[in-house]
């Protein structure tokens, strides 16, 4: 994997390092309780320092790495300093995602788009796209990431890992933690059905 | 020479003051600080002669040899990382220019495209060039192109990078940079020439390249304007100039040299026709406008886009892209601009999709349900393998439910 590229993707979504810690059990929640996911048991898993970032891996942050992060609204999009603002429509918070990873460094910025479509996450009408790049020494990473809004924040979930052998083999772990998402019960927001929040927010 | 801790706190310093572009990533910027860092001790370079002819090629050194292999693993990792833009004809058309400006390095200096909408160019210690997309797009004219591949040129023929680096290892700070930059290398060099060097070598580059214009018989009045498209790139991204240094010379100070080197020259010269260079590089105009507007850098594609003359620079779908940096940019009253866009951009390239999905989105988002259902479906008739259908379709559930309600 790059290491400019994972270093940037893992740092960026860890922030300084915590203690890492073997994944015990199936349902984990959120560093700081907004939502719950599966991860995969006999994983480790590390916690940004700010409790807004949650990520794990088998082999190592810089070959496979599942990173789940939230942000609020107005600061969804770091790098290009966009926000996911009212009325934003899946497409439209797809099309900043991918300019976010664009803007890392020269080589996501050549990156191919895979997949773009229309997902949806714990309830939420969101996107999920997949996109391809490689790194200084030719080998290709492949990144998906999974996303909504809700009233309450912007939710990511994201895994990379290099094309060859690591994307496809984990893979389904991230599929599988992917759908077992869930915003906590405390949030304003979940259980909203899809279609119902983009049909009220168009109507507005 | 400067102590390793007061090196290390000019790192950063400057490290706050390099950021070439906001959507740079931190540990690029901090790249760009290690190298800037390097290339300044070049200040204290001893100087070489620059090669007089390409038979000094041939008789390097083994510290040059060794500088220029680096620049060969440089180059692979550029090839290798999918960032070299694959456009045989443009590609040619550049290293035309290039010969034209070296006619005694033909066949060593090897120019090529990048896939980066950044203003900016580098050249390696071995000759090869690289100039992004963002800049070749820009430029109006071969003499322009002209004169930044003979001022990078020039940084090869001087053996600038040479210099640098040698000058660099023999610092005491060297041994410590080391570590830290050829793990990133790429970005290291990306960085070092349109505002990398020494401000000597940066002025040097200027006026020898000045002269290899005027000598290949190019309008030397058109070199000022590559500095401006520079300086308009800057103030429309709100960014703080990318100099390094102190001692770098601004960019103002820049035109004002170009200005001043051309004042006496006779007006007229080759290079100067826009429809030949647009003839030739309007693929690589097209695709940086998507390039740019994929990473959401709305506003450098309006100085491009909202200049009428320029817009006719590019396809009849031109519109398009400025309805897409009006919706991107978002500012009030940007709506209203990107719908007449669009509407402008069906009626000059009707069979154009990409149009109507744009219009479409924007009367739903407007509760003009009718209106986006005819747009939307349009758009899928002239694009049905769209990448975006499950999307647009998507939106047509709902365009059709409210259209219904509506009536």
């Amino acid at each position: 994997m790059t290491r400019t590229t994972a270093l940037i993707f893992i740092l960026a979504c860890a922030g300084c390092a915590q203690t890492p810690s073997r994944i015990e059990t199936a349902s984990n929640d959120a560093p700081d309780k907004s939502y719950t996911v599966d991860l995969p048991v006999g994983w480790i898993k590390q916690a940004s320092p700010n409790n807004k970032k949650l990520f794990a891996s088998r082999n190592g942050f810089l070959l496979e790495v599942i990173a789940i992060a939230n942000r609020p609204r107005k600061e969804a999009f770091p790098k290009t300093k966009k926000g996911a603002d009212d009325g934003i429509l899946p497409a439209e918070l797809a099309e900043l995602a991918i300019a976010e990873i664009k803007g890392e460094d020269q080589f996501t910025a050549a990156l191919n788009v895979v997949e773009n479509e229309p997902v949806e996450i714990a309830g939420h009408e969101g996107f999920r796209i997949r996109v391809s790049f490689k790194n200084a020494r030719g080998l290709e990473i492949q990144r998906v990431v999974e996303a909504f809004t809700d009233k309450t924040g912007y939710y990511e979930l994201a895994f990379q890992a290099p094309a060859l052998y690591f994307f496809d083999t984990y893979y389904p772990d991230f599929q599988k933690a992917a759908a077992s998402f869930r915003l906590a019960s405390g949030s304003k927001s979940a259980g909203i059905p899809p279609h119902s929040v983009l049909v009220l927010t168009l109507a507005r | 020479m400067p102590s390793d801790s007061a090196f290390a706190a000019s790192l950063r310093r400057h490290a706050v003051f390099m950021a070439p572009r906001p959507a740079t990533a931190l540990p690029a910027r901090f790249c760009v600080a290690v190298s800037a860092a390097a290339w300044s001790i070049a200040v204290l370079a001893a100087r070489v002669p620059p090669f007089a002819d390409s038979a000094a090629l041939e008789r390097l050194s083994l510290d040059e040899q060794r500088v220029w292999t680096q620049g060969n693993e440089v180059a692979q990792a550029l090839a290798r990382g999918g960032v070299v833009y694959e456009d045989a004809a443009a590609t040619a058309y550049v290293q035309s220019v290039a010969d034209r400006l070296f006619p005694e390095f033909k066949g060593h200096i090897q120019v090529s495209i990048v896939k980066s909408a950044q203003l900016n160019a580098f050249a390696l210690p071995n000759g090869r060039i690289y100039i992004n997309q963002g800049l070749l797009a820009r430029f109006q004219n071969e003499a322009q192109l002209a004169t930044l591949l003979g001022h990078e040129g020039t940084h090869f023929t001087n053996r600038h990078g040479y210099q640098s680096e040698t000058s660099a290892k023999d610092s005491a700070a060297f041994g410590t940079l080391a570590g830290m930059v050829v793990p990133l290398l790429p970005q290291l060099v990306a960085v070092t020439s349109m505002y990398g060097f020494s401000r000597e070598m940066e002025t040097e580059a200027d006026v020898q390249g000045f002269g290899r214009l005027k000598r290949a018989g190019y309008d030397v009045h058109e070199a000022p304007r590559v500095f401006e498209h520079l300086i308009a790139d800057i103030k429309a991204q709100d960014i703080k100039e990318p100099f390094f240094f102190a001692t770098h010379p601004k960019l103002v100070d820049r035109v004002d040299n170009m200005k001043k080197l051309s004042a006496g020259a006779a007006q007229g010269g080759a290079g100067t026709s826009s429809v030949d260079y647009t003839n030739t590089i309007m693929q690589v105009r097209v695709d940086n406008l998507e390039l740019m507007l994929s990473m959401g850098r709305a506003k450098s594609a309006l100085i491009m886009l909202s200049d009428p003359e320029r817009r006719a620079e590019l396809p009849p779908q031109a519109d398009y892209y400025l309805g897409e940096a009006y919706r991107l940019r978002g500012q009030e009253g940007d709506v209203q601009l990107a719908e007449q866009a669009y509407t402008r951009a069906i009626e000059a390239a009707p069979e154009f999709a990409p149009s109507y999905r744009g219009l479409g989105v924007l009367r739903l988002k407007a509760n003009h349900y009718a209106d986006a259902q005819k747009y939307l479906d349009r758009y899928l008739e002239l694009a049905p393998d769209a990448p975006d259908r499950k999307y647009v379709e998507s939106y047509l559930k709902i365009a059709r439910k409210k259209a219904g309600g509506q009536q």
